[in-house]
């Protein structure tokens, strides 16, 4: 499928353009660009497990062929690719198509930003900025919380730098503003 | 901070849930007069007592039920929806 060229908020033209992603002690970096797949309501699992795609049990993570499989509740699936997307492509092609029971597109690509929370100080800008007990012993690889994160709803989850973290993308300026305000008091904190 | 166990996503501070009131029966509209209509409508029962209500998670946008005392404001249980169909 073609993808037009589409402008993601933090790009020359979006809606948060020129505002500044915070980068030192604590890292925010937008993914908002890669592409991800979600379906949701009646005949979603069953339709993506036809497919060979494994589905993990709600609030888990699964892994097919280079994604990854979020599953948002019995009925809502979030697939992620990060790298070349072609398996997802290819599986997003296969659901136009499909005349069966499918589920709908939950147009994550659309509605949805998604960023990268990393860097030394990660886990304490974490703490400030989530209320959830997100500790290696009790918030594993597997693991995804659907929560608040900066005061906004939002699903996070480790990924193998710090924290992606998948919210509204018509707060992205926002979510943008409260890591960099999170940030700056762990700096003052330990100047 | 207030706790709340959501069945889906554990224990949440409060302000995660959003709530949509009592379990109610819903009348047979054609065997309902316009004034049990308007009082089913309009008018909340407010008793004393323990209630089943309705409640969402708002971040994973799911809906679940909690056992309520209305009068300690405590939450005894909370519980799939499913649940409620199955004893029904």
């Amino acid at each position: 499928m073609a993808t037009a060229a589409r402008i993601y908020p933090f790009m020359p033209g979006g809606a948060a353009e020129g505002t500044k992603l915070v980068s030192g002690a604590v890292v925010l970096s937008d993914l908002t660009d890669k592409p991800r797949f979600g379906l949701k309501g009646g005949g979603s699992a069953a339709w993506l497990a036809a497919q060979g795609v494994p589905l993990p049990t709600v609030n888990r993570i699964g892994e097919h062929r280079g994604m990854r499989v979020l599953r948002l509740g019995n009925e809502d699936i979030l697939l992620l690719a990060e790298g070349t997307g072609e398996t997802l492509a290819q599986i997003k092609t296969a659901w136009l198509a499909a005349a069966t029971s499918k589920g709908y597109s939950s147009w994550r690509e659309e509605g949805w930003a998604w960023m990268r929370l990393s860097g030394p100080r990660l886990a304490e800008a974490m703490s400030g900025l989530c209320a959830l007990d997100l500790r290696p012993k009790k918030f594993g690889a597997d693991d995804l919380a659907q929560t608040r994160v900066g005061h906004i709803e939002a699903v996070t989850f480790r990924s193998p730098t710090g924290f992606d973290i998948l919210f509204d993308i018509t707060a992205s300026a926002y979510f943008a503003r409260a890591v960099a305000a999170v940030a700056g008091h762990t700096d003052q904190h330990h100047a | 901070m207030k706790l709340l166990t959501c069945p889906m996503n554990g224990p949440r501070n409060i302000d995660e849930f959003q709530s949509f009131g009592p379990v109610r029966a819903r009348p047979d509209p054609n065997a309902t007069a316009d004034k049990e209509w308007s009082r089913h409508l309009f008018r909340a029962e407010n008793r004393k007592g323990v209630v089943v209500e309705w409640w969402r998670h708002v971040p994973s946008n799911y809906f679940f039920l909690a056992e309520r005392d209305l009068v300690r404001n405590e939450i005894i249980r909370t519980f799939d929806a499913s649940q409620l169909r199955d004893r029904a």
